[in-house]
């Protein structure tokens, strides 16, 4: 009996702080991948974001866990690459976390692969090909033409999100546009000391950002997209033509270093490893910021490459 | 010259452009090849010994309009030579109710427990725990309707309710013979590690009902049940169930631990019933994912059940242990090899085995559950 009335002054108590939770007006985000969420912090301050992935994380295989579940459940709106890149678990959060507000073809669900124009998609694809995405290569926020409009059209839908916000969020838009492309000339001058250099990869990550520069991918560690590297792979790559002309390879941080460190032994190339994506640590906690760290990277590793060579 | 070879070029890119657009409102497509080899019978076991098919399924899924989707998922099985395409889903669920509800109707797996909802191709062991097979019939699927609510808590915390027909558990006249009740509440430890846990109850309103004299069958001692039925019915089945998931860093590409265990309880057998009848099991599992495309598990599994012969029961009991190894070239391809010690009393048809299984999914792949 006592236990009882225990129980349910503890379960009242329970109710009434949770009564008490939704009371904040901040705009919510729920940013599938730390891009998005930096964007959206330098378009929207204030916004209380969720990221589901760290940049030491494989977007593509992130489980729909519970605490994903519950932050979609309270989010206003999320902010996701799209093109499959989230296809093994964004369906399943949408569906478990039935927030109305956030479901596929509602404004509260924004696709940054929908406001690009994305390289290499397929006509035809079949699983033989390795996770191939019909779409193209989703891997979009590396992109430095593609991204201000990708921004400008996160403005728009977050100005739409919160109205009252709109006219702040559209000033940060134009001055967020104005340091880009501060940045984008600054890449360009770079660019020159590397163009034409080729590095090996793996997987598709970063090929925006190299076909931007003018760096050639010479051979990808994984034999086939999604694959992980395997040792016949890289015995048949130790054979590529192209490998003599690279001058790094160049990997993710949430990628498994043996690879790239076995294929460095063999052939004398430098290992770079980047993160794919932005980290809480300055300066690389803004896209500009990772694009800046990863043009830097390669332009020291390759001019290490070609110091070492002569 | 250039304009002769315009048209050519054209028909081909229309045709493409239309084909995309044509496909893209067709459902998505699935199958799922399940096949084995197992050395030994075993006791509970739905796989017969020798080369068999397992859950073989063809799946349709889409989105119907911006509220509804559907699925229709068929599964062949063979039992006995004789084979059975059953439709073990047909269902509509809503996309985004207010208020984090959520409705689903038809056939579909119940959400009881923390495997039944779960697709068995989904599964780390070619067969689920012995508890399961007894008390759930492996998965128990019925006709009837769901409502689920998430609510806005800062943690993940969901109730939901079912009525089913409960034709898939007993026979009946009653029109809703089973209800169920669930709790789940679930979160990250740290970026590494997360939980859920869950609490359900299965009220089978059948069970009662059921008048136990024309079942006298005392021929069938140990009996193998080749049915995908549920052999062992309580009125009330309680299910407690946990999980813990852990990668370095969260990335759960390259490693993963995975502990789960569930508790069963079922009470209430029939009216010849007193309170010390009751059908208990446990299981706990560990799985770890120690490359991308590598697995090793272990599994450890009890189950205490009370066969009813008319008017009193027989004490059975079967405890299990599974230990597996699984390789997945791709996302979309397992084989695993499993091993499977049992050590059982009044079953007849318990042994060891050493089982070879594949699981193979071809064309549209769902998003998996947690």
């Amino acid at each position: 009996m006592g236990t009882d009335m225990g129980l349910r002054h503890a379960f009242v108590a329970l109710l009434l702080v949770l009564a008490a939770l939704p009371a904040q007006a901040q705009l919510r985000v729920f940013a599938c991948e730390p891009e998005w969420a930096a964007l959206v912090r330098d378009l929207a301050p204030d916004a209380q974001v969720t990221t589901a992935t760290s940049y030491l994380q494989d977007p593509h295989y992130i489980e729909a866990r519970p605490s994903l579940i519950a932050a979609m459940r309270r989010a206003d709106i999320a902010v996701c690459t799209g093109a499959s890149l989230e296809a093994g678990w964004l369906p399943t959060l949408l569906q478990r976390a039935s927030n109305p507000d956030i479901q596929s073809g509602r404004p509260g669900l924004f696709f940054a692969a929908a406001h690009a124009q994305l390289h290499a998609p397929h006509d035809h694809v079949d699983r033989s090909m390795g996770d191939v995405h019909p779409e193209g290569n989703p891997h979009v926020h590396l992109a430095p033409d593609q991204l201000p409009e990708i921004a400008r059209a996160l403005a728009e839908r977050l100005g739409a999100i919160e109205p009252e916000a709109a006219a702040a969020i559209q000033g940060r838009y134009i001055r967020w546009r104005s340091s880009w492309n501060r940045l984008r000339t600054e890449w360009r001058d770079k660019a020159e000391a590397i163009e034409g250099q080729s590095v090996v990869v793996q997987h598709s990550s970063f090929n925006y950002l190299l076909r931007w520069l003018g760096v050639e991918a010479a051979a990808d560690l994984e034999p086939k997209p999604g694959l992980p590297p395997s040792a016949s792979h890289l015995s048949r790559l130790l054979a590529e033509p192209g490998l003599g002309e690279a001058s790094a390879i160049l990997i993710a941080s949430h990628q498994d270093p043996q690879p790239a460190e076995w294929l460095a032994e063999q052939t004398g190339l430098p290992v770079v490893v980047v993160p794919g994506t932005v980290t809480d640590e300055a300066p690389i906690e803004t896209l500009g910021g990772l694009i800046s760290e990863i043009i830097r990277q390669i332009e020291s590793a390759v001019s290490g490459a070609s110091n070492g060579g002569l | 010259m250039f304009n002769r070879v315009v048209p050519f070029v054209l028909v081909p890119l229309i045709g493409i452009n239309a084909g995309v657009s044509a496909n893209e409102l067709n459902p998505d497509v699935s199958v799922t090849l399940d096949g084995y080899y197992k050395q030994n019978d075993t006791a509970l076991s739905h796989r017969e010994e020798g080369f068999g098919l397992g859950h073989t399924e063809l799946s349709l899924s889409s989105p119907i309009d911006d509220l509804f989707s559907g699925r229709l998922t068929t599964v062949y099985e063979e039992h006995d030579g004789e084979s059975d395409i059953l439709v073990e889903e047909a269902y509509l669920q809503t996309n985004g109710l207010p208020a984090g509800l959520g409705v689903r109707a038809g056939r579909f797996l119940s959400q009881v427990g923390y495997l039944n909802g779960r697709h068995m191709h989904e599964d780390d062991f070619v067969e689920r725990p012995a508890v399961y097979r007894a008390l759930l019939g492996s998965h128990y699927y019925d006709t009837g309707v769901r409502l689920n609510a998430v609510l806005p808590t800062p943690f993940f915390w969901q109730v939901g309710a079912e009525a089913f027909s409960g034709d898939q558990l007993s026979e009946g006249d009653e029109d809703i013979g089973a209800y169920t009740l669930n709790t789940r509440v679930g979160g990250d430890l740290s970026v590494s590690q997360s939980w859920q846990a869950g609490l359900s109850w299965l009220h089978n309103r059948q069970v009662s009902a059921e008048h136990g004299e024309g079942e006298h069958e005392h021929e069938e001692e140990g009996g193998h049940d080749h049915s995908h039925g549920v052999s062992y019915t309580g009125e009330n089945l309680y299910i407690a169930d946990l999980v813990w998931k852990w990668s370095p860093n969260g990335n759960t590409r390259e490693q993963q631990i995975t502990l789960s265990g569930e508790y069963l309880y079922a009470d209430d057998l029939n009216e010849f019933a007193t309170s010390d009848d009751f059908h208990e099991g446990w299981y706990v599992s560990g799985v770890y994912q120690f490359a991308p495309q590598w697995s090793a598990g272990v599994r450890y599994g009890e189950v205490d059940l009370r066969k009813a012969h008319g008017d009193h029961f027989h004490s059975q009991s079967l405890e299990e242990t599974d230990v597996m190894l699984s390789w997945s070239h791709s996302h979309f391809s397992t084989v695993r090899l499993q091993y499977t010690h049992q050590e059982a009393t009044g079953f007849s048809e318990a042994d060891n085995t050493v089982m070879v299984q594949y699981v193979m999914s071809l064309g549209a792949h769902g998003a998996h559950g947690y």
